[in-house]
């Protein structure tokens, strides 16, 4: 396979795994905004998201950290 | 299939079942696909008439799905949580043994995952959750841990494969395009190392965490409610225990499988199963001390409601699966493992064996009895599991074998780069750790 398409197809990969990541924040910040609208114990909300949405930006970043440093880390990227 | 034109390489018994999967692979597969065909049948069915097709009822409304649950995310334990503390504290003799505990955790996650699901008998509700779910829920909790975990687990499974993808891209072998894509441009440069060792530290550390809480969320479904034989402020830990327990007692024997069909003796040595089995000994132990203080408490504390679940475990209808869990879980691994003439091959795979099967009734006791003796004046409950959650069950490890089975396909179920770098490094560095644990030479002045 074409390897331009290789790499585009693997910055996608990336890309998407962003986007789940983020629709993932996304969701559990619209049920702490239904439980504020509802009086629906919001602490405990807020005490979950605290933890969950940092975990799941800390796994992306961590993703993201080793596809560019490898690509960074490549033979003819050092030499260059 | 056509064979890929690969050069020999020191460790090619890691490479031959990717390189030449052999014709049982195939006939395999085709069992498993059959087995798995027909349960989606049978899901379909259940999907079709309802939950009557079950064995759940008034009042025992949680059967099987529930306790395949609890078990088989317990199982998936196995990997990420004891690789990532083998990992953590350098213990050198990991090598072989983390990337099949790893495995392990993403496969069963993702089928224990799906257990709420299938005990639904309207899954399509499950959307309400996206618009009106209620975080303050250990339900919406367990939702969140489980993904984060499997996210968590899957991306530590994947980092430390780039390496030996690279070799596979390497050596020709095909899907090509695969290894490629997968391989994220690994040339083994010492830049690339670096990051990769970084991410790796970075990921062991967040992983443990994560592991711990999700089984300690999975117990609160039952220790949040005021139920006889659940409510107890033990169950965390208890659980964690529980599921560590069953997680070694899956990779022993998965290990042993692959040890005998691959012929990796040269890999997983008799070191790697003393060592594994006698953690299994100390979680066997430490299980049965959670077990006595959960019980005993509730005894010393006679309340009506409670002695009722506690007697129909102990002399009642669940009495055989109590003494049975009590024989797999404690009895059998303690006088198989404890003695060093049965503490061999079989004898291991025996007390891993009665440990699953022993983990499994565990979670049947901590399921059923509490929901059968409900505390308003109700007859006692029945729970008969149907041939739809028998079958549910045997396709959810037929999935479970096929997932292992596919992984074992294309990647190396023995991480070859660990295996070579520890070859060439780890000698030099357990000498230089083991120096630095010791006391250092007296300085000459201080000689007498």
């Amino acid at each position: 396979m074409n390897s331009k398409l290789i790499d585009r197809l693997q910055i996608l990969s990336i890309s998407l795994i962003w986007l789940l990541f983020t629709g993932i924040a996304v969701w559990i910040l619209n049920l702490i905004k239904e439980s504020l609208r509802l009086h629906d114990a919001p602490d405990a909300s807020l005490g979950i998201s605290l933890v969950a949405i940092p975990v799941f930006f800390t796994l992306s970043s961590v993703l993201t950290y080793v596809f560019i440093g490898l690509r960074k880390g490549r033979k003819k990227d050092v030499e260059s | 299939m056509e064979k890929a034109p690969a050069a020999p390489h020191p460790d090619f018994d890691l490479l031959r079942p990717i390189e030449d999967p052999g014709k049982n692979f195939y006939y395999i597969v085709a069992v498993l696909l059959v087995i798995i065909l027909y349960t989606g049948y049978v899901y379909i069915r259940q999907l079709y008439h309802g939950l009557g097709v079950t064995g759940m009822a008034q009042p025992v409304t949680w059967g099987f799905y529930i306790i395949n649950f609890v078990f088989f995310i317990g199982i998936s334990h196995a990997g990420t949580l004891i690789s990532a503390i083998l990992r953590l504290s350098k213990a050198e003799w990991r090598r072989p043994i983390t990337r099949m505990a790893e495995v392990i955790t993403a496969i069963v996650l993702a089928i224990g995952g799906l257990h709420p699901i299938i005990d639904l008998g309207r899954p399509d509700r499950m959307l309400h959750l996206f618009y009106n779910g209620r975080l303050q829920s250990p339900l919406l909790w367990d939702i969140t841990s489980i993904t984060a975990y499997f996210t968590a687990s899957t991306v530590y499974l994947y980092i430390p494969m780039i390496p030996d993808i690279a070799i596979l891209r390497d050596r020709g072998v095909k899907p090509r395009w695969l290894y490629e894509f997968l391989s994220w441009g690994w040339q083994g440069t010492e830049q690339q190392h670096k990051v990769l060792d970084r991410a790796m530290n970075i990921l062991m550390v967040m992983v443990i965490p994560i592991a711990i809480s999700v089984h300690t969320i999975i117990s609160y479904i039952f220790a949040m409610t005021v139920q006889p034989g659940w409510h107890s402020t033990i169950f965390g830990p208890y659980f964690v225990v529980g599921a560590i327990f069953s997680g070694i007692a899956a990779i022993l024997v998965l290990m042993i499988v692959f040890r005998k069909v691959f012929h990796l003796e040269r890999y997983l040595k008799l070191i790697h199963f003393n060592y594994l089995s006698v953690l299994l000994l100390i979680m066997s132990l430490l299980w049965f001390y959670f077990t006595f203080s959960e019980y005993l408490t509730g005894y010393y504390g006679h309340e009506p409601n409670e002695m009722r679940v506690f007697w129909y475990k102990f002399t009642g209808a669940f009495a055989p699966y109590f003494w049975t869990m009590v024989t797999c879980n404690f009895l059998l691994p303690l006088i198989l493992l404890s003695n060093r003439k049965t503490r061999t091959i079989p004898g291991i795979l025996i007390a891993s064996i009665s440990v699953i099967i022993g983990m499994w009734l565990e979670r049947l006791i901590i399921v059923v009895p509490s929901l059968a003796n409900p505390r308003l004046p109700y007859p006692t409950g029945i729970y008969i599991p149907s041939a739809t959650e028998w079958t549910l069950f045997i396709g959810g490890v037929s999935v479970f074998i096929l997932g292992y089975m596919m992984f074992a396909r294309f990647f190396p179920v023995i991480s070859v780069w660990e295996i070579q770098e520890g070859r060439q490094e780890s000698a030099k560095a357990v000498t230089e750790r083991i120096a630095s644990y010791m006391p250092d030479p007296q300085p000459p002045s201080a000689k007498r």
